[in-house]
């Protein structure tokens, strides 16, 4: 056992017995529903999932509800982004203001995500500003969170070294202490990232009736499971691959910073 | 608990708000508002039931990730091979994001309590079960020679060497289920209209009683916020049962 772990990081090696699990599972879901022995009305075999894959991307709804969710997950996201990095700056290097902020932001951050959903339909009906309503206000709080921590953790030597240079605080700010918390802040996009790709689904199931959230629950109601389950598997699928592309692009701007993100794991 | 200073904003802007505001407004009903459509309610007997199935459901989905979660993950912590095993799957099944479960409970299961808890038990069991394994799987080496030394049974290695290493990320992975319980449970409700808080909401919002749609929002906010402190009290109590090990520190 101890042996095992000398070994270091096994990410390399292969993990066959896992792809050969995933594969045996898919396999036997549908050699169950072939030879009837699973007999749920509503649970389709991974081939009929298959075709119908093949007729969404033939009528180009896939893509349309895709690009959508997308949309409103990118347009959240860098909002999101854009508010929480202002605001944790600001807040971070001002312990005045974070005492008279912090027990506003513990009591607002609790706050269910769908519970926005009613107000914003109140407001904006079934539109794109009631989606963003909901992905922006919870999506914020990772990213500000973890810029005033990422403030708070820079060694105080680094700032001495740019009071020893007389820099202004502005630009001790942003010379010194943004860079020293970059991955602090990369942690806090990424959370806030995977988080706002499941408020623009959400958005979409009770909200605004676009994207992936709205075709799964459509297809629900109309009965097509199999349709269904295509949209579900297309959703986790591309929860995958917007962290992989941000891992990818972080570490082509922040090569130091996202080698901080590939060790991170929620 | 941040210096309760730190509310000023919060209460500044509700007390403009109030004083501020031109007239009755449909859209921005001023906090008094709130408060008078929140008695309404209680007062109409809505609130109560509502309130009660909301809270059983959420308390009940979480008790049940918790007890599935913690075993399940010690078990798939434990045994490696098993681990490695069911990785990829597991890997898919956490991308799956649990507002997304709820459609496809609805058509397996139907719409009734019996789903409305599997579906929260569900969402709650991911971050449980994934915090669990990962720190049943990463125990200290030392501990593993320390086993060995008093030639310890699976079972005394699992009671008294996995289980106290995997309290603490046990403890986080509640922490994380918890907002995600309450999200789904409200979803439920609100997909179905089965009995609750969000049925509740969903009806105002349709009926444009947008006082009322406000109460509820501050009503949901306060049970978030409850819910997590309790957990914190919970949580420093646990912990000091069973401190986290910081590794071996040889002096």
């Amino acid at each position: 056992m101890i042996q095992g772990r000398l070994f270091g990081s096994l990410s390399f090696r292969p993990n066959v017995a896992g792809l050969v699990t995933l594969t045996a599972c898919v396999l036997a879901w549908e050699m169950a529903i072939r030879a009837g022995a699973i007999q749920y009305q509503y649970l389709p075999a991974p081939s009929a999932i298959a075709f119908g894959a093949g007729e969404l991307i033939a009528s180009g709804e896939l893509l349309d509800a895709t690009l959508h969710t997308l949309e409103s997950v990118f347009l959240g996201w860098a909002a999101a982004v854009g508010a929480g990095l202002s605001l944790g700056l600001v807040l971070g290097s001002s312990p005045l203001l974070q005492r008279y902020t912090l027990a506003t932001i513990e009591v607002l951050r609790p706050m269910p995500a769908i519970a926005f959903v009613p107000v914003a339909l109140l407001l904006f009906g079934f539109s794109m500003e009631t989606e963003l309503t909901v992905i922006i206000l919870p999506s914020l709080w990772p990213v500000l969170i973890n810029t005033m921590g990422g403030l708070r953790e820079v060694h105080a030597r680094l700032s001495d070294v740019g009071r020893t240079f007389r820099l202004s605080h502005a630009a001790i700010l942003c010379k010194v202490m943004l860079p020293a918390s970059t991955p602090a802040i990369m942690v806090g996009a990424r959370v806030s990232l995977t988080l706002a790709l499941v408020l623009a689904v959400l958005a979409e199931m009770v909200g605004n009736p676009a994207g992936l959230g709205y075709a799964v629950i459509a297809q629900q109601q109309a009965l097509r499971p199999d349709l269904m389950f295509v949209y579900v598997v297309v959703i986790g699928l591309l929860g995958l691959m917007l962290n992989v592309v941000l891992v990818g692009a972080a570490s082509l701007c922040f090569p130091a910073a996202a080698a901080a993100l590939k060790g991170r794991r929620l | 608990m941040p210096p309760s200073r730190g509310l000023l904003p919060l209460v500044v802007v509700l007390a403009a708000w109030q004083i501020l505001a031109p007239g009755p407004s449909a859209y921005f009903p001023v906090p008094f508002e709130w408060w008078k459509a929140a008695v309404a309610l209680w007062n109409s007997g809505q609130l109560l039931p509502a309130s009660a199935a909301t809270m059983t459901t959420f308390a009940e989905g979480l008790v049940l990730a918790i007890a599935i979660g913690g075993a399940l993950g010690v078990a798939i912590g434990t045994w490696r091979p098993v681990g490695r095993a069911l990785g990829p799957l597991l890997e898919f099944l956490r991308a799956i994001p649990p507002p997304v479960t709820v459609p496809i409970a609805t058509l397996l299961l139907g719409y009734d309590v019996r789903m409305k808890l599997t579906v929260v038990a569900l969402s709650a069991l991911w971050p449980i079960l994934l915090n669990t394994s990962s720190a049943a799987a990463r125990i200290e080496p030392l501990l593993f020679d320390v086993a060995r030394t008093f030639r310890l049974s699976t079972a005394r290695w699992i009671a008294q060497i996995v289980i106290p290493s995997a309290v603490p990320s046990l403890l986080l992975g509640i922490r994380v289920a918890l907002p995600l319980a309450i999200v789904v449970t409200l979803l439920v409700e609100m997909l179905t209209s089965l009995p609750g808080v969000g049925a509740l909401m969903m009806q105002s919002q349709r009926n444009f009683q947008s006082a009322q749609v406000y109460a509820l929002l501050v009503m949901v906010g306060l049970f978030g916020f409850l819910v997590n402190d309790l957990f914190a009290i919970v949580e420093a109590v646990v912990l000091r049962r069973w401190p986290p090990r910081g590794g071996f520190r040889p002096d």
